[in-house]
């Protein structure tokens, strides 16, 4: 984990508000999953902007690079990233 | 004949580079069966002819749904691989390349969407990239043509990789960073103010009821500029020049009998009758090319421009709450919305969904509650002289039906709901060429598809007729249809026919006089009880025997069930 910032604490994805943007440290889940989320540029280190929160659980959308995804709220809670 | 594999991820742009290698007039055909995972075509490079696979997008070979199952076999067919890069997103496109290289095929790589990168500040050094991966690289802008003759005119160099060997996965990610920050500058920069506008049809306050209006719009389109193709142009076809002239050549001939009544039915010179001579010639082909297939026509000119604009992501994030409440996610509304068009590719595009419970809800819910377009085409031509409120008792009704099963189906049905996870691609103006070719290939698949089967309907109807095997089935039924359903005996044909084709089947309901109730009633039953011959066989082939029988009973007591409860409420005991 280099991209660990040892001072800031790692909090799930869906703790961040439309708008606001934080660093991923971690992605969670089994190796296919990750792998999934690698090919769709939502790596270790990137910088992520939420960009909508859907209501009633529904999915987030996130802009990393310049690539918007939308990712359904579970999955996005084991995504860990560091606020900056 | 070579056979050339055009790769890459989804939203790359591919499909503009297949239409631009193959050119504007080429017959670009659907693979057999499996109309939505592939379309292929030939193409003249220089003197050598070659066939191109246009492959379904993916992100990786290690395949996550039954779509990319589909294009890691399609690798394999290929003689050559030209593997389409998005240049503005090089690092994630790279593990694909990277991974095509280990197959050692020979391959060559489209740089796409290159001048996009200039505005949006990054920079490629192509020559190192080139040197790096050891195939050729071009780059290339599919939508206005720039660099596909360079790609064309180099397909001869494309090579197998001497430089890429197989790796394991996590070497594959170091390898890509590595080639990014040797051959890749990003200047930063900020979000353009279009970026910001394109936002706001994905945010829930301002997204929705641009969707809604989006929908109504789309709708409205399809339905006022079918008609108007109708009336105007249609219409005056059939009843001024064509009508006129098959009945005085059949007449010519055969003036009454057998042949004539199969051929064009009762219909004269003085009273044409395209909707209830039941004639071969008649009404045969006035329900394709007249009530169909405008419709058809504005209907997959529609999705084409909302799938090329970029549009169905961003209706699939906004409607992804409501589906999860039936078991499914935000991707499922493509097939949905595929399946309005002609449940066939609405089937094939269940694949999108990763569990086996979201492709059978998916697949059943489509089935049962959405009426492809020559099937609505036909609703509204004969409900509609009865007025607004009968179709919309129709959709309603479906509405309802959807939901309804499918919250119990999510409950009943064993497997897993995975959350939706999928890349909302920036908008893009879409080309026009690409986007008329599209709706010219679908509406002359519909016809191949269609008019032999209506034709044949058609001829079925008039030997089940003039044997008198009707009669037959009509007293069988009649404790069902009548006292159940509330339906005259002779409804029985239509709901033979609708095995066959939908449209014909409805077509069928207007010479038996029924009241707008009894018409209402027939066409959800019509909708739900069983999907057409063509949808029943790519049903079974996706879904296996045994899951085709459940959603085969469950459509059969559904459309019992509803009937007769829209019976109770229209016509009473």
């Amino acid at each position: 984990m280099s991209d660990m910032n040892p001072d800031e604490k790692a909090v799930p994805l869906t703790s961040l508000f439309p708008g606001e943007r934080a660093k991923i440290v971690a992605l969670g889940h089994g190796m296919g999953r990750q792998r999934h989320f690698r090919t769709m540029g939502l790596m270790e280190g990137k910088i992520v902007e939420i960009i909508a929160i859907q209501p009633a659980r529904g999915p987030v959308v996130l802009n990393v690079e310049g690539t918007q995804i939308a990712i359904g709220r579970g999955m996005a809670r084991h995504i860990l990233i560091q606020k900056i | 004949m070579k056979k050339i594999s055009l790769m890459g991820c989804p939203n790359v742009g591919k499909s503009v580079v297949f239409s631009r290698l193959t050119g504007v007039n080429v017959i670009s055909s659907n693979y057999p069966g499996t109309t939505v995972d592939f379309t292929k075509g030939n193409t003249r490079i220089g003197v050598e002819k070659f066939e191109l696979i246009d492959v379904p997008g993916t992100y990786s070979l290690e395949p996550t749904s039954k779509a990319e199952e589909v294009a890691r076999s399609m690798l394999q067919e290929g003689d050559v691989v030209i593997d389409v890069v998005d240049a503005t997103h090089l690092e994630r496109n790279l593990y694909l390349t990277l991974e095509i290289l280990e197959r050692k095929k020979p391959t060559i790589v489209a740089l796409n969407l290159w001048d996009e990168t200039k505005h949006i500040g990054i920079d490629i050094d192509v020559d190192k990239l080139e040197k790096l991966l050891d195939v050729p690289v071009v780059p290339t802008c599919a939508i206005t043509g720039e660099g596909i003759k360079e790609l064309g005119s180099k397909l001869r160099d494309a090579k197998p990789s001497k430089t890429i060997e197989p790796m394991p996965e996590e070497e594959r990610w170091l390898k890509v960073g590595e080639i990014v920050r040797e051959v890749q500058v990003v200047h930063h920069r900020h979000h353009t103010i279009w970026e910001r506008i394109a936002d706001t049809t994905v945010k829930p306050v301002t997204g929705i009821p641009i969707a809604i209006i989006t929908i109504f719009l789309t709708f409205l389109f399809i339905i006022e500029i079918g008609n108007w193709i109708i009336e105007h142009l249609m219409d005056p076809i059939f009843y001024n020049y064509y009508g006129p002239w098959i009945v005085s050549v059949v007449n010519s001939f055969s003036p009454e009998g057998l042949l004539h009544n199969i051929l064009i039915g009762k219909s004269t010179i003085e009273s044409l009758d395209f909707t209830q001579s039941f004639g071969l010639l008649t009404t045969g082909l006035y329900v394709p090319f007249d009530m169909v297939l405008p419709f058809v026509i504005t209907f997959y000119f529609m999705l084409s421009l909302l799938e090329d604009v970029g549009y169905l992501p961003r209706l699939a994030v906004l409607v992804d709450t409501g589906l999860h409440k039936v078991g499914l996610h935000g991707s499922a509304i493509v097939p949905t919305i595929l399946g309005f068009g002609c449940n066939v590719p609405g089937a094939l595009a269940t694949r999108v969904m990763e569990t086996g419970k979201q492709r059978f809800i998916a697949a059943t819910l489509m089935a049962i509650a959405v009426p492809c377009m020559a099937q609505s085409a036909m609703i509204f031509g004969i409900l509609g002289r009865y007025g607004l409120k009968w179709i919309l008792i129709v959709y309603c009704t479906l509405f309802v039906l959807y939901i309804f099963i499918g919250l119990m189906l999510k409950k009943i049905v064993r497997g897993e709901s995975p959350e939706l996870l999928l890349e909302v691609p920036p908008y893009r103006k879409p080309d026009v060429s690409t986007l008329l070719k599209k709706t010219w290939t679908k509406a002359y698949g519909f016809l191949a598809e269609a008019v032999p089967f209506v034709i044949l309907g058609v001829f079925i109807v008039n030997l089940l007729y003039e044997s008198g095997v009707i009669r037959v089935l009509s007293t069988v039924f009649s404790p069902v249809l009548t006292t159940l359903l509330g339906l005259p005996e002779g409804a029985i044909g239509a709901l033979i026919m609708g095995f066959l084709r939908k449209d014909i089947a409805i077509g069928m309901l207007l010479p038996l006089g029924m009241s707008a109730q009894q018409l209402t009633i027939s066409c959800i039953i019509l909708t739900a009880y069983f999907p057409c011959i063509a949808t029943f066989v790519v049903l079974l082939r996706e879904l296996g025997i045994r899951d085709m029988l459940k959603a085969t009973g469950l459509m059969i007591l559904v459309s019992l069930a509803v009937g007769t409860s829209m019976r109770l409420i229209l016509i009473g005991i």
